[in-house]
């Protein structure tokens, strides 16, 4: 009896394929452009993100500065000066602080056979990779023993090594860095960065260790350090912790926004976030106005199409049918061209996203993605359309008074 | 078995009013076959039709089998139809996009038949009324002796003890019109019980008696033939 009921349902939609076609493009459209417009929405927001993590994932820069108030009498205008010492005590003491890595950065002269480049040359300690995603591609980043022995070891970016070493394996291999040999440990993966500060991308600069850095070139303090909250939600409270403690020990007010000058990732990774859910809301509130408005075309469709069936109503009702018979025609026809043409708006986004050659524009845009939630969304609001716009019509329909559609 | 007791049907249309039937009284019994004659709107349709259970009177109670039907809801009706009752309609009323099969199976489809069963049934009507190699045909590809043919299958499709027909032969020609009596004729012989409208005295002798309508009365009822 069901089996009759959808042979049936399908001779009817199959039989009258103008009509048919006609109803399902409407709806067909509205998926198409749901899906890809969430499926563009992910991607951008995800590419957006990944970008932005290039910098490092939830980390506080702290850029030591001049104070700009007194401080126990001392005057204002003393520059802030921060030694690797005093940060291996924040790292112990100020509460909060997971890790962090001292950083030295200037310009240098990178040389290696006939090859020579100026390029930024940082100096850090091992945490730097995990904090700031320096994730190596080949070999490794450098580690406690080049730190604690002032190792003349680098780890390039890609970038760089692929300039200096025109395709040959940099690992292994030596530099020179201001004339100073350097062994090559690693070759950073590439990676996408859209915001930087001090020096170059990552990709166009070379890591030594900060102990290294700091007898070549006979600097004493930090040019900047970065740190890795414990909790990035608690980071305004690590911030005013290490305000506080450097303060304290190096003689400047912990209100002075200028003393140390902090930029804060985590509160603005957070911002990103919501704004990029209110973009997909946006798209979402959009794409279901277009799925309405195909629903809405199925329910006009589906009324011409009562009064143009009005006899085969009436014929239906002459040999037995009940009037419930004739509403659940009706609305498992509008349901099921809704289904039918949901499907084919999936499957024609999908594989528009599939021959789309995303490579070429996945900088721009990211790779889009169909999320199955999405998916699991709008089946639920092409049923809810569904119910509504067959509702409607075939209510109609079983209204039908066979004497007067038989007349007809 | 069909008994009208003070039958009006009055067709309200906006504020003017149109007595269809006033004050039927007919008994037509079981195995009967019985024409109904009369002028154009004289109201042969409109007791068809009820007597179909399709339309209902505005007055006057109407048994069938003994069982007062005139309160019966809508969907009582249906059953009634789907059981008891096979219309013939003058223009066919087939389903134009179905096949004569799917046509003939229609019925059986609000009813819960088995798939099997169904095919059995399809299958025996269609070689009744001769039309087997038909079976996957449109009615928009058949003459119209074999459209007939086909919602006469149709009518006969839950086996109903009534058949009734509307001017069946008003669209054919007098051969198509004789081969369509002569398979009436046969489900008369069979026990049926068959009412007929027509306009034609030659189609009318077929029947064992008429009931002549003049402006919604019967006028006479009984002339044997
Ligand atoms: N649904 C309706 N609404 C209004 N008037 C109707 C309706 N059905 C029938 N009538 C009117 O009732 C009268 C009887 O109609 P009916 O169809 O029963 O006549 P008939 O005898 O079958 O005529 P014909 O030989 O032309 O088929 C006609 O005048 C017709 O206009
Ligand atoms: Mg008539």
């Amino acid at each position: 009896m069901i089996l009759a009921f959808f042979r049936n349902l399908s001779r009817d939609l199959v039989r009258q394929p103008l009509r048919t076609i006609l109803t399902l493009s409407g709806v067909t459209w509205g998926t198409f452009a749901v899906i890809l417009l969430l499926a563009f929405g992910t991607g951008i927001g995800k590419q957006q993100m990944k970008q932005f993590r290039g910098l490092g994932q939830s980390i506080i820069l702290v850029f030591p500065g001049q104070t700009t108030m007194t401080y126990n009498g001392l005057p204002k205008g003393r520059p802030v000066q921060v030694t690797p010492d005093e940060l291996r005590r924040v790292k112990e003491r100020v509460p909060g602080v997971r890790t962090l890595s001292p950083e030295f950065i200037s310009s240098r002269n990178i040389r290696y056979g006939r090859e020579q480049l100026l390029n930024t040359v940082r100096g850090v300690d091992v945490p730097f990779e995990s904090i700031r995603n320096t994730i190596p591609g080949h070999g490794r980043f450098i580690n406690d023993i080049d730190v604690q022995e002032r190792r003349r070891n680098c780890f390039l970016g890609a970038t760089i090594a692929k300039n200096l070493f025109k395709g040959l394996d940099p690992v292994g291999q030596r530099v020179m860095i201001e004339g100073v040999p350097f062994t090559v440990v690693g070759v950073m993966i590439e990676k996408d960065q859209n915001s930087n500060y001090n020096g170059q991308r990552d990709t166009h600069c070379a890591f030594i260790p900060w102990t290294t850095y700091m007898t070549l070139y006979g600097e004493k303090y930090v040019q900047n350090f970065i740190v890795q909250p414990s909790d990035p939600a608690l980071s305004k409270q690590t911030i005013a912790a290490l305000r506080n403690y450097l303060g304290e020990r190096l003689g400047f007010n912990a209100q002075d926004k200028d003393a140390l000058f902090v930029w804060d990732f985590s509160d603005f990774e957070r911002q990103f976030n919501v704004f990029f859910t209110a973009f997909n809301i946006f798209l979402g509130i959009i794409g279901s106005f277009t799925l309405l408005v195909g629903g809405v075309g199925v329910a006009s469709i589906m009324m011409v199409v009562v009064e143009e069936r009005v006899r085969e109503i009436g014929i239906k009702l002459a040999v037995g049918a009940k009037r419930r018979d004739i509403l659940w025609q009706f609305f498992a026809e509008a349901n099921c061209i809704i289904l039918i043409g949901g499907a084919m708006g999936f499957f024609l986004a999908a594989l528009l996203l599939a021959l789309l050659p995303v490579e070429k524009l996945q900088e721009y845009i990211g790779i889009p993605k169909l999320n199955p939630l999405v998916g699991i969304v709008t089946v639920l609001i092409l049923v809810a359309i569904g119910t509504l716009s067959g509702l409607t019509p075939a209510r109609r329909a079983a209204a039908t008074d066979p004497i007067v559609a038989l007349r007809k | 078995m069909i008994e009208f007791r003070n039958i009006s049907k009055v067709y309200k249309m906006g504020e003017v009013e149109f007595v269809a039937l006033k004050g039927v009284f007919i008994a037509v019994q079981k195995g009967g076959f019985i024409s109904i004659m009369g002028p154009s709107g004289s109201g042969k349709s409109t007791l068809m039709n009820i007597i179909g259970c399709l339309d209902t009177p505005t007055e006057g109670s109407y048994y069938l089998d003994g069982e007062n039907v005139s309160g019966l809801t809508f969907d009582q009706l249906s059953t009634i139809r789907n059981r008891k009752v096979g219309f013939v309609f003058q223009n066919f009323n087939l389903l134009p996009y179905a096949s004569a099969y799917e046509n003939i199976e229609l019925p059986m489809l609000f009813n819960g038949k088995k798939n099997t069963e169904r095919k059995r049934r399809v299958n025996e009507l269609l070689e009744m009324v001769g039309l087997l190699p038909w079976a996957r045909h449109r009615p928009t590809e058949m003459s119209g002796g074999q459209q007939q043919r086909v919602a006469i299958a149709r009518a006969l499709a839950m086996d109903p003890p009534i058949i009734l027909a509307d001017e069946p032969t008003g669209n054919l020609d007098s051969k198509s019109g004789h081969e369509i009596m002569d398979i009436f004729s046969r489900l008369w012989k069979e026990g049926r019980t068959i009412l007929m409208v027509t306009h034609d005295p030659a189609i009318a002798a077929f029947s064992q008696s008429t009931i002549r309508l003049l402006d919604g009365a019967v006028q006479e009822n009984g002339a044997a033939h």
